[in-house]
């Protein structure tokens, strides 16, 4: 029960970055639930390992608001698998995400920035 | 159902194929790396983490996890029930009962009560009657009396009238005569009900009146069903030319299919055109034409401000009257809904009470089933605790017990409606003639719409609480002292007790209904009915009197008919009355307005029967006085009458001798025709066997001449032909049919009943009310016991163990017995000490149903009481018994 709860929180802390990254990540083309994962972790430097209990619900979740659509295909090694391409609406919403991120990011920069500055000075 | 699951099982084998080649894929990628496979395959799965867990969140996601726990809880439920068989069928049977009562009797409340009828803004329709001293006028009111209202009032919209034509009309349709009503009715009436003719015109109406302008004398408006079955559905009938009682009249419309007016008579209706003319100049009190009243409201008025103002305008109407007599009779109004006019206060009530009777049986059904699923909670508490224990959520098992609670339920609503099928079809009789329903009865949208309401409220009822218990007991104890002994046991010991206790009071509530209506019908069974019933024959003539038009019926039909029946073999007597005392027709009421002196009071109401000289050897009634009608009274002799009883007392002196009556000359025959009274018969129940006997007046049918003055009110009220035989009824009824077709055609169709039978039916009320409490209160007095006994039969096993000791240290096994037995005298007192104050309060809800006996009758308040603990301590002696045989050493060992 813990276990369920924990996951659950950590969707929750994660979830407007996390459908970003997912989002960002198949702007390149389709890719399988895997294939995500290694990206994440090939783009981030190998810091981001993303979690598969947050990584599928999301997908799920996503397909089911419209934002990805999904296909069976075989992969280069024969290798049956579920790909999601992101759709219209996905690549609107992650728009949207991404000002929104970047607003965020601005917005706790000009915070921290003065104190920085008071310390160096 | 197996769309959804189909789809669900695919997106499942679809989501764990996903992540088979997830796994797969990092697993390749890792021995491509030079990973040993085996090392790769645990380092996938490592990183990969719980898989199940993963796959649990991820169709959370689907949004239908909770269409999943459903059917898993269906299935679980489903299994549990079909576990514990007798405990289902209990409970089934049980709640089944309560719920086949309330729906049978609701689909009545709803039939009765509750359907609005089929006219447009149905509650703004009034009925206005003109009222006075002696109540109501029976006789309708004056045209110029019912223009003043509309003229004077404010709250009224339209105001339109009819006469009912209480007498049988024939149609002469395309191939036969076929019996229809034929009430007059103004040519606004239509308009005022919001319905207007299928096919063709109502009738014009004069602007001021609202009556039919005199161009439409001749118009005829058919009903629906009248066209349809005389006409064919002929689409060209509109100005054809058709006989009503052998006048000629043209259809000017067709009314729509399934509307009839007054409401409540049959489907064959024509409606003819109320024309005023020279009668309706006058203000007449008993002479036609008068007019009943359907008014309707202006939108916003009220019942109450329209009577008030109605009375008001009335006081001064009847101002017009001189006669002061007259005036005192006719000086206020009453004013009611259309639809409340249609059926008796008392009528309602009656049917509220046993409406509320079987409201009671489901409850007791209710109550019973969570003893039950109370008893069961606890018994499955270890299983529960099990189940708490490995991480299942309080809300998780209450709403599986819930869902345990609803199928329960659900089944026994499906035999809950087969059960209120069968009591509508075991009481179709009863119910069609206590409250004029015609067509079958059967549940409709709106009462499968409450079965369902009921079901789901008893589900709950009978799950929540006890799924509340057991999910609230505290895991560890249950898990660790692992069976029936329980320490919530005393708790829930009592609780079930209560429960017990509320089914004993609501089951002896309904079981003293139950005495008091038996009580009323035996005192109605030995009433005197003033006649005799047996071997008596009724045919129920209705007569083609537009065929003897012109002619003398006496003589050229009721004599010969007679004469011809009381030849027949197997035939004692036979003889025609204007509706037999007890039976359903319409009863004629004779007024009279005495002048002079004399002993005989001046207002006279009496009802008045035409009777063959024969009737006394037919139905045996019993002279008080004097003599009755025979052979030698005949149309030349002097005209002769007789009374009853109840008329001398009433009209002549209360006190006095009877015979004093005899030789009085208060009315004639005719002009000429002074009727001399010769006998005073003793009394007889006329209108029902609980209602006192009503003044009467009897003339004898040979001295009535076509000049009479009853001739004409008599002829088309139809006669009963009333015949004493030894034959059976069964044997004889094609003779009779014959001789009627023989004396005219249209009597072939008479319908045949016997005496007996009309007496019985005269019952009705009480004899449908005491069967349907007999149904209720004996399954109500059936689920009390079956509470008791299982409540104590419970008792016993979870105190086996105590019992054996006490047994062991040496308690005497009479003494064991009495534990128990005390047990269930006491809730058997505190039950019926509560039963017996809630009958108190209710029986008064039954008093219109009760004749000979008060609503508080003690004896039968003690004897149900004594029924019922005997009935409860019987139910307790087996378990109780039980008890006393506990092994001591077999109650020792089982820890």
């Amino acid at each position: 029960m813990i276990g369920r709860n924990g996951y659950k929180n950590r969707i929750e802390l994660l979830q407007g970055t996390l459908d970003m990254l997912i989002l960002q990540t198949l702007q390149w083309g389709p890719r399988h639930g895997y294939g995500i994962v290694q990206a994440l972790h090939a783009d981030s430097g190998e810091a981001l390992q993303l979690e598969t209990g947050s990584l599928y619900p999301a997908l799920h979740r996503m397909e089911r608001q419209g934002w990805v659509r999904s296909e069976w295909k075989q992969t280069e090694s024969n290798q049956r698998a579920k790909y999601y391409r992101i759709t219209a609406p996905g690549k609107k919403q992650l728009a949207s995400d991404l000002s929104r991120w970047q607003q965020m990011v601005d917005v706790i920069g000009s915070i921290m920035r003065p104190v920085r500055e008071g310390g160096e000075a | 159902m197996s769309f959804f699951s189909r789809l669900f099982v695919s997106h499942k084998a679809e989501l764990d194929e996903e992540i088979q080649a997830h796994l797969q894929m990092d697993i390749q990628d890792r021995k491509d790396r030079g990973e040993s496979s085996e090392h790769a395959r645990a380092a996938a799965m490592r990183e990969f983490g719980n898989v199940a867990m993963v796959k649990d969140v991820t169709r959370e996601m689907w949004g239908w996890l909770w269409f999943e726990r459903l059917g898993q809880d269906l299935r679980f439920a489903l299994r549990q029930l079909r576990k514990s068989p007798i405990f289902t069928i209990t409970v089934m049977a049980t709640l089944a009962l309560g719920l086949g009562a309330t729906v049978a009797m609701f689909t009545v409340v709803d039939r009765v009560l509750l359907r609005p009828l089929p006219y447009a803004d149905a509650q703004q329709l009034i009925e206005i009657k003109e009222a006075g001293k002696k109540g109501v006028a029976p006789d309708g009111t004056p045209y110029l009396d019912l223009q003043q209202w509309h003229e004077r009032s404010r709250s009224l919209q339209a105001v339109a009238f009819y006469s009912a034509n209480r007498q049988v009309s024939f149609l002469e349709g395309r191939s036969e005569a076929i019996q229809v009503s034929a009430p007059k009715i103004s040519a606004n009436l239509f308009q005022l009900l919001g319905v207007l003719p299928a096919i063709g015109r109502g009738f014009h109406a004069q602007p001021e009146s609202g009556s039919v302008q005199p161009s439409d004398a001749q118009t005829i408006i058919l009903s629906d069903a009248v066209w349809k079955t005389a006409y064919g559905s002929d689409p060209q009938i509109i100005g054809k030319p058709v006989k009503l009682n052998g006048e000629s009249y043209v259809v000017a419309g067709v009314m729509p299919p399934g509307f009839t007016f007054p409401f409540g008579t049959g489907p064959s209706v024509v409606w003819t055109p109320a024309v005023l003319g020279a009668t309706d100049a006058v203000r007449t009190m008993y002479d036609p034409p008068n007019y009943e009243v359907v008014a309707r409201l202006k939108p916003g008025v009220t019942l109450d401000s329209a009577q008030s103002e109605l009375k008001v305008i009335q006081a001064e109407v009847a101002k017009a009257y001189t006669d002061p007599y007259q005036r005192e009779q006719v000086n206020s109004v009453q004013v009611q809904r259309y639809d409340d006019s249609l059926m008796g206060s008392d009528l309602r009530r009656s049917l509220l009470a046993l409406f509320g009777a079987s409201a009671i049986l489901w409850l007791i059904a209710c109550v019973n089933a969570a003893s039950l699923m109370l008893a069961r909670a606890i018994a499955r508490q270890r299983e529960i605790a099990v189940r708490g224990a490995l991480g299942a959520s309080r809300w998780r098992i209450v709403q599986q017990l819930v869902v345990e609670g609803i199928v329960l339920s659900a089944l026994s609503s499906t035999i809950g409606l087969g059960l209120a099928m069968l009591i509508l079809k075991l009481f179709e009789r009863g119910l069609a003639s206590q409250f004029h329903i015609h067509e079958k009865i059967t549940p409709n949208p709106a009462v499968i719409a409450v079965l369902l309401g009921l079901t789901a409220t008893s589900a709950l009822l009978c799950s929540v609480w006890p799924a509340i218990v057991a999910a609230r007991a505290s895991i560890e104890p249950a898990l660790r002292q692992g069976g029936q002994q329980s320490s919530a046991a005393p708790v829930q010991y009592r609780t079930r007790a209560l429960l017990v206790v509320t089914q004993i009071a609501m089951s002896l509530t309904l079981l003293v209904g139950c005495g008091l209506l038996l009580r009323t019908l035996y005192a109605l069974r030995h009433v005197p009915l003033g006649f005799r019933t047996d071997h008596v024959i009724v045919a129920d003539m209705s007569i083609p009197a537009y065929k003897f038009a012109g002619r003398n019926m006496t003589t050229e039909l009721y004599q010969p008919l007679v004469d011809q029946v009381n030849h027949l073999p197997g035939v004692q007597s036979a003889s025609l009355i204007t509706g037999v005392p007890l039976g359903t027709k319409y009863k004629m009421t004779f007024n009279l307005e005495v002048d002079g002196d004399g002993a005989l009071r001046r207002d006279i109401s009496a009802q008045m029967r035409a009777v063959g000289p024969e009737m006394q050897r037919v139905l045996g009634f019993r002279m008080l006085k004097g003599r009755f009608f025979n052979e030698a009274d005949t149309a030349t002799s002097q005209p002769v009458a007789v009374v009853n009883r109840a008329f001398v007392k009433a009209y002549y002196g209360g006190d006095q001798d009877p015979g004093k009556i005899l030789g009085e000359t208060f009315f004639g025959y005719s002009e000429n025709r002074r009727a001399v009274i010769v006998g005073v018969l003793d009394d007889e129940r006329q209108l029902s066997i609980a209602q006192q006997s009503q003044p009467e007046i009897q003339v004898c049918i040979p001295q009535i001449t076509p000049d009479t003055g009853f001739y004409k009110g008599a002829e088309g009220l139809g006669m009963d032909l009333v015949v004493r035989t030894e034959r059976s009824p069964s044997s004889i009824i094609a003779e009779l049919r014959s001789a009627m077709r023989a004396a005219s055609p249209e009597l072939a169709t008479s319908t045949f009943t016997t005496m007996d039978q009309i007496v019985e039916d005269s019952y009705g009320s009480q004899q449908l009310a005491a069967r349907l409490l007999i149904v209720f209160g004996g399954s109500a007095l059936l689920l009390c016991i079956t509470g008791i006994y299982g409540l104590l039969a419970y008792l016993v096993t979870q105190r086996t163990r105590e019992l054996g000791l006490r047994i062991a240290l040496g308690a005497q096994r009479g003494h064991v017995m009495g534990i128990v037995l005390r047990q269930a005298g006491w809730m058997l007192l505190a039950g019926a000490s509560v039963g017996l104050t809630l009958a108190y309060m209710t029986s008064l809800l039954l008093r219109t149903f009760l004749y000979g006996i008060t609503p508080h009758d003690p004896w039968t308040m003690a004897s149900v009481t004594l029924l019922l603990l005997v009935g409860g301590l019987a139910a307790a002696y087996l378990p109780a018994r039980r008890a006393a045989m506990v092994d001591p050493m077999q109650a020792l060992r089982t820890e």
